[in-house]
This record gives C-alpha cells, structure tokens and sequence, in this order.
C-alpha cells in the first residue's frame, strides 16, 4: 500500500504535463487584428463571415465574384483598401460602395468588367486611388466620374485607350498620377492635353506606347512632376512636342525588347525650349557622340545614360556645367578617366555601377569634381594594390563611397586622406587586404557607417578599425576571427561610439565576457547565424534597452544568472535555435513566458528538445517542474503516514525493549 | 556522343506568398517549349497556383546569343523588381547557380517591368511578348563557365520578387 503510495506520489512529483494550444485554421490570414485581413487564392464568392465588421484593409483578389454589388461589402463599412484583382468581375452594380465612406484605394485590376454603374462609386467621402488596370476599357468615358473630385492617382494600363482625352465632366482637379502604360496612344493632340489643365503637378506614365506624334504647343507653358515616354521609338518627336514646357523629371529610356534606335545631335533639338530637370535615356544608342551632343542640357540637373553602351564620354562637352548628379551605371569604360569628368564640374553624385569591363581608376580621374558628395562604384570589378589616396584625388567634399562587390582592394595606412569628409564607406564583398598593423581608415573623423560584410578581413589586426572616433553603425557579418572566438582584447576596442554591430554569419563559437567592454553607446546587436550558446549572452552584461539578434545560433539552455542581461533589454530575436524544453531550462522558459512582449519572431522561436515538443512554439509550452497543489497534498499525507508509522514503530520498539521490566 | 539526347527545363514561378496558402495538390502538365530533331525542351509550372506558358523560337544545339521566346502569365505580385534564379543540373549535380536581375528600380531592362500583380503578359494583346535573353548574362569580367557537354541537362528557374 506504502509502495503505491510513493509511486503515485512520485509520479505527480516528477512527472513534466506539458500542454500545447493550436489556434484553429482560419480561412483568410489575420495581418492585424480586427483590421488587416489576406484572403487571396481562396477561390471565394463572396466575404467570408469570420472578418470582422472593423477589416480596414482587406487583400480579395484572385477570388470569384462575377457580379458585385451594394451587398456584396455591406458589412464592411470601415474599409478604407479594398483589392479586388483578378476576381472576373464582369458587373459592378450601382451604389456597390454606397456604405463605405472611408475607402480611399479600390484595386479593379485585371478583371473582365463590362458595365459599371453611373453610381457605382458613389458612397467614400475621398477615394483617392483606382486602379483599372487590364480592365478591357477601350475609352475613358467607360469610367464613371461621379464622386472622383478626390481622386490622386488613376491607374489605366494595359488597356485598349488610344486617346488620353478626358471627358468634359471628369474632375481632375486633384489628380497627381495618370498612369496610360501599355495601351495605344499614338498621338497627343492639344485637345487631349487641355483636359488635364486642372491638374497640376501632375506625373503622366506613356510607357510602352509609342507616341508617333504631338501636336505642336500640346505641352506648352504646363509644367509636369514627371513624365515617362518609355520604349517611344522616335525621340526626336516627344523633343519637338514638349516644347516650352516644364518637367521636373523626363523617363525616355528603351528596353531590351524594342528594336535599337540612334540617338544624335539633332535628335535632342527640341530640348533647347524646354526646361527640364532631370533625363533618362537608358538603353539608347549614341550614333555620334560627341562635344556637342548635349548642348541643349544647359538646365539639366541629372542625367542617366545607365547601359548606354559608352565607352568613353568625349572632353569639352558644352552645356553641362549646372550638372548635378550623373548615372554612368553598365556601360563599357576601361578607365575612369574615360568619362572626362572635368567637364561637370558641379557634379555632387556620380555612379559607376556594374561597369561591364573592370574599371581601372587611375590617377587623380575624378581630381576635377570638387563638389562631389557621392560617389558609386561598386559591381565593376575593380582591383586596386593601394587604394586610395591617389585614385580619389582631391575630393574634398565626398560624403558616401560604394566600392562594394569589387575583385580586390589593397590598402595602407590612412587609405582616405584624400576624402576626409567621408560619413559613408561600403566595402561588402570586396576583397580588402591591409597588412597588419595597418589602420586604414585612420582620420576619417566624420565616417559614421562602415560596411565591411564578407570583406576577407584580417579580423586579428587590432588596429584595423583605430582613428574612427565617430563610427556609429558597423557591419562585419560574414568574416571569420581567429577559433571562432571574439578575445578580450580585439579590433573593437578602437571604436566606443559604436551603436550599431553586425557580427552575424561569422561562424562564432564564443564571446569573451569583456570582449564588448568599451562599448557602452550599443543599442542594436546582430549576432544571428553563429554557433554561439548561451554563455555569450556574459558579454552583454554591461548593455541596457538594446535590440538583441541572437537568432540561428546553437543556444539550448539559458541559465537563471544570464536571464537578468536578457531582461535589460528592449528587444531580443531567439528564433531558429535548438533550445530546451526540459525541467533543466525551466526558469528560462518561464522567463519567455513573462516577456513575450519583448521577444520577436515567436513563430520561429521553437523547442528542439524534448523530442515529443520538437517543433512547438515556446510560447505554447507549458511545462510544470515543481511541486503541484496535488503533489503537496500527496506530500503531507506521505509525511504524516511516515510519522505515524515511526511514532508507532517507537512506541513498539520502547514496549519490546521495557517489557521485562 | 550524340551530342544533346533529351533536355529538361522546369520553370517556377514561386511568387513570395506563392508557398504561403496555395498548394492545392495540383500538378500542372509538362509542356513541350520547343522541339527539333535531336533536342527537346519540356517544362512544368511548380508554382502551386497557376500554370504558365513559355515557348522558345528555335530549337538548336547551338545556341544563338540571343533567344526569342513567347511567354504568357498572369502576375501574382507586381514586378517593379523582379529577380531570376538559374540552377543548371546535369546527371544530378549542380554545375551552375546564378541570380540575375530582370527589372530593377534604376534600370528596368524590358518593357514589362513595372506592371502591377493582376495584369498579365500575354501575346495575343501585347505586341511583343518577346524578349532577348542574352546570353552571357554576366559583365565580362565575371567568367562564366560551362560544361562542354551537357547531356540530360536540368535548369531550374524560379522568379522572385522584391518589395
């Protein structure tokens, strides 16, 4: 009977219950409660009953509902985005939207609509954005213009229009986007351009239409925000036709899939009576380029050439002494000098992205452009001994260098006195070699973001990162210390007004306890993808409010002294680690438990161990490991049978003992 | 060797969400993309939520560096960025893994860039559903090599699409 007793009571005792809530399948994804709702490829016909009456953001498309009406979205009358793409919605009834007075964007795309009501989007107090996208409408004046006085931006592409002209009863007044991309519109008469006068600053979108022609004066004294002429296979018309007017930014670029077109001198005429401030010609041919080719840019602010197949730019260009900022990306230069830089001396941003042969800087190409603040040059397989005092010459001003996803850069010491003013320097996924003891970026004062990921960093050089008093923000991820290990003494110290640290993807097995000290000023930590285990977590001891990544790591118990470093801080990611879910890391977990709040990616935040919780949320876990009311009960009736079986066994032995006295 | 026995080329299309919900059991038929005396080329959808259709203009042994191609598909998200993935197979092992950018924000390389999830590329209502692929993708001074003979090759392709 004893026996029995104590097993059960051992049972109770020991025994871990673990309990695990799945939440029930829900038809549509829940983004935020009671307001943000995805129901796409759900194959629906009408709103489901499980959304509530408060869905402010509701994702229907690709679902089924050939006719809508005023019923159809009565019950959700706080919608203010409603995507209804690809529903084949043949049929939008009158009054459809009545209830709905906060909706401001209604996505029509792609669906076979062949009649919509004359109030079919009467009802919202400011619709502001309609997409008609695809919708087989052949003329505008399919488009009912009751109730669009608010209306920002009117998407038409991928439609049969052939005239831009808006009805005379369309209210354009607030219009700021009309999207015709893809359509038929060969021509833009006066007329057509008249019926948008109400706008003003308005953004047009002609991409993939190819205007053959414009009536002179179309555009005249209108000014534009943006306007895109895309794959158009005759420039020179759109350069006569936007005569006298103003475009804050010209898209004019061609595409793979359009046959090459030359571009030349004459071709640019127009542009002399036109103010404009920025170009894009990307794809375009050059038939002969030359000094005077953009003589009529004398305004232009930006100009993008990006795969213009140049090789080199000619010297003494005219005309381009206010430009400010120039995209040379994909071309096919072998030296910077090649794009003569002196002939923009105002020049604040250059880019020199993915240039398709490696790019040689030489000496001192760019000396000429004192203004320069941004400079782009990465993708273009430039290798470079020592770097870079020489090959930036005289570039007082530079604030932002990209020399990422290069072959191989060299440096000695103080690699960037010749741009002292540098706040941004990227260096990802370039080969660097400096020799140690070097400090490379030694003065550059005001850097405050340094990108070093997957650089090949002699990581043991303590000295590499010395001379950057202002460095806020720095990325190491992907390079390898010496054992994995980050020792006491290591490149960090130098830099104690870091912010910032990515360490992620460096295959670290540990972190000295003092390895970070010094830096006091940290407030985001990214240590993901390593193999590093709770023990770690010491080295942030000295650390408060911080965002903590520790996620994919090989953390599986966290013992009770670390939870209080975890505690101080703000936010902490422990996804994708194989952490424990025995009794052994039950004050962690109960710890979990109490912090959700500060705890991100719970979803990925998975139990490794035991094998039967394999899987399950951490949250969901419920584990007991001590004492239960029912075990205390089993406790007290066990000691008080043991009393009393000890009192009677005393009794017993005093009574044998005495009993011949 | 005969040279070229028999190709497989398997397109996915797996838009970011595609995974997420879709997956209703289907299995899309493999469609033939082209076919000459001597090579064949044979692709399925994996794309759980929709099939597609791509065809190539010439079917030869030899390469053209540049390749026209019919392609029809409904877009699941929009494309202002969208990115390809190529993993090339041969007898089983992988002989090359690339990534290559179709539209970028700063240069959107076809025409279709920029078109919105829901419209769709289709040749009977627009012009050229044709495209250049050329080939090599890469600037010149990334070396690319491949195989000299690709028996039973395998090219997988998927899409994505950033936001």
């Amino acid at each position: 009977m004893a026996s029995l007793v104590i097993c059960f009571f051992l049972v109770v005792l020991f025994s871990a219950c673990h309990e695990v809530s799945t939440s029930s399948d829900q038809l549509c994804i829940e983004k935020e409660a009671n307001k943000t709702y995805n129901c796409e490829n759900l194959g629906l016909s009408e709103i489901p009953d499980t959304l509530p009456n408060t869905t402010e953001f509701l994702e229907f498309s690709f679902n089924f509902l050939p006719t809508i009406q005023n019923t159809t979205f009565s019950r959700l009358i706080d919608l203010t985005f409603l995507d209804l793409t690809r529903c084949q919605i043949n049929w939008i009834h009158d009054d459809t939207f009545q209830s709905h007075h906060q909706l401001s964007t209604l996505i029509l795309t792609g669906n076979p609509l062949i009649f919509m009501a004359e109030t079919a989007f009467n009802g919202p107090k400011s619709l502001k954005h309609l997409f008609l996208i695809q919708t087989g409408i052949s003329s505008l004046e399919f488009i009912p213009p009751h109730n669009l006085e608010n209306l920002e931006s009117l998407h038409l592409g991928s439609n049969h229009i052939s005239s831009i002209k808006l009805p005379n009863d369309f209210p354009a007044g607030n219009l700021k986007v009309l999207d015709f991309q893809n359509n038929a519109i060969h021509y833009l008469s006066r007329e057509d351009m008249n019926s948008l006068k109400q706008a003003t600053n308005l953004s047009l979108n002609f991409n993939s239409n190819d205007i053959k022609g414009i009536e002179p004066g179309a555009f005249s004294s209108q000014f534009f925000q943006s306007l895109n002429f895309g794959g158009t296979r005759d420039l020179s018309v759109i350069f006569s036709g936007l005569r006298n007017s103003t475009i804050q930014s010209l898209w004019l670029g061609t595409f793979e899939d359009i046959d090459n077109q030359y571009l030349s001198s004459a071709t640019f005429q127009g542009l002399c009576d036109t103010s404009v401030e920025s170009i894009n010609l990307q794809k375009h041919h050059f038939s002969d380029f030359s000094s005077t080719t953009f003589r009529c840019f004398a305004q232009l602010q930006n100009l993008d050439l990006t795969a213009t197949h140049l090789q080199e730019l000619p010297s003494g260009i005219e005309g381009m002494n206010s430009l400010k900022k120039l995209v040379l990306n994909v071309n096919k230069f072998d030296q910077l000098c090649q794009i003569n830089a002196a002939n923009f001396p105002s020049l604040t941003h250059l880019y020199v992205k993915g240039n398709m042969k490696k790019l040689h800087l030489g000496t001192g190409c760019l000396e000429k452009l004192e203004n320069l603040q941004k400079l782009d040059l990465s993708h273009s397989g430039i290798e470079a001994s020592d770097c870079c005092n020489l090959q930036l010459k005289n570039l007082p001003h530079l604030q932002s260098l990209n020399l990422s996803y290069n072959e191989l850069i060299g440096f000695q010491r103080e690699a960037f006195q010749a741009c002292p003013q540098l706040e941004i320097l990227d260096l990802s996924f370039t080969h660097l070699h400096a020799s140690a003891p070097q400090s490379p970026f030694q003065n550059l004062h005001h850097l405050k973001i340094l990108n070093l990921s997957h650089s090949f960093l002699d990581t043991s050089n303590q000295l590499l990162l010395a001379g950057l008093p202002d460095l806020r923000h720095l990325n190491l991820q992907g390079n390898r210390f010496q054992d994995g290990s980050i020792p006491k003494n290591n490149l960090l110290q130098t830099v104690g007004s870091l912010e910032i640290l990515v360490l992620s993807s460096s295959d670290l097995l540990s972190i000295d306890k003092q390895a970070f000290h010094g830096l006091d000023k940290m407030s985001h930590v990214d240590l993901s993808h390593n193999n590093l285990t709770s023990n770690s977590i010491d080295a942030l001891s000295h650390l408060k409010g911080i965002y903590l990544n520790l996620a994919a790591n090989a953390i599986g118990i966290i013992s009770p002294h670390l939870l209080s470093i975890l505690s101080q801080q703000s936010t902490i990611n422990l996804s994708h680690n194989p952490l424990d879910c025995t009794c052994s890391n039950i004050h962690f977990l109960t710890w979990y438990k109490e912090n959700l709040q500060k705890l991100e990616d719970l979803e990925e935040t998975v139990c490794a161990n035991p094998p039967s919780l394999k899987g399950v949320q951490l949250s969901d876990v419920r584990l007991s490991c001590g004492i239960t009311p029912v075990g205390i009960l089993f406790l007290t009736v066990f000691f008080l049978l043991v009393s009393i079986l000890l009192i009677f066994a005393i009794k017993f032995f005093l009574r044998w003992k005495y009993q011949h006295i | 060797m005969n040279g070229l026995t028999a190709a497989l080329l398997v397109w996915t299309l797996i838009s970011p969400s595609g995974g997420g919900h879709g997956g209703r059991g289907e299995i899309w038929p493999t469609h033939v993309a082209c076919r000459n005396e001597g090579l064949e080329v044979f692709y399925q959808s994996c794309d759980p939520l929709q099939d597609f259709g791509f065809s190539v203009d010439q079917c030869s042994k030899k390469l053209q560096p540049h390749l026209s191609i019919r392609f029809g598909i409904i877009l699941r998200e929009d494309i202002r960025e969208l990115f390809l993935d190529v993993l090339l197979l041969t007898k089983g092992a992988s002989v090359l893994n690339f990534s290559y950018p179709i539209c970028e924000d700063d240069l959107p390389k076809f025409s279709f860039c920029g078109r919105r999830k829901g419209d769709l590329t289709q040749e009977a209502s627009f012009k050229p559903s044709q495209m250049n692929c050329s080939l090599p993708l890469l600037p010149e001074h990334r070396v690319l090599f491949l195989p000299q003979t690709l028996s039973q090759l395998e090219v997988y392709l998927s899409g994505h699409v950033e936001q």
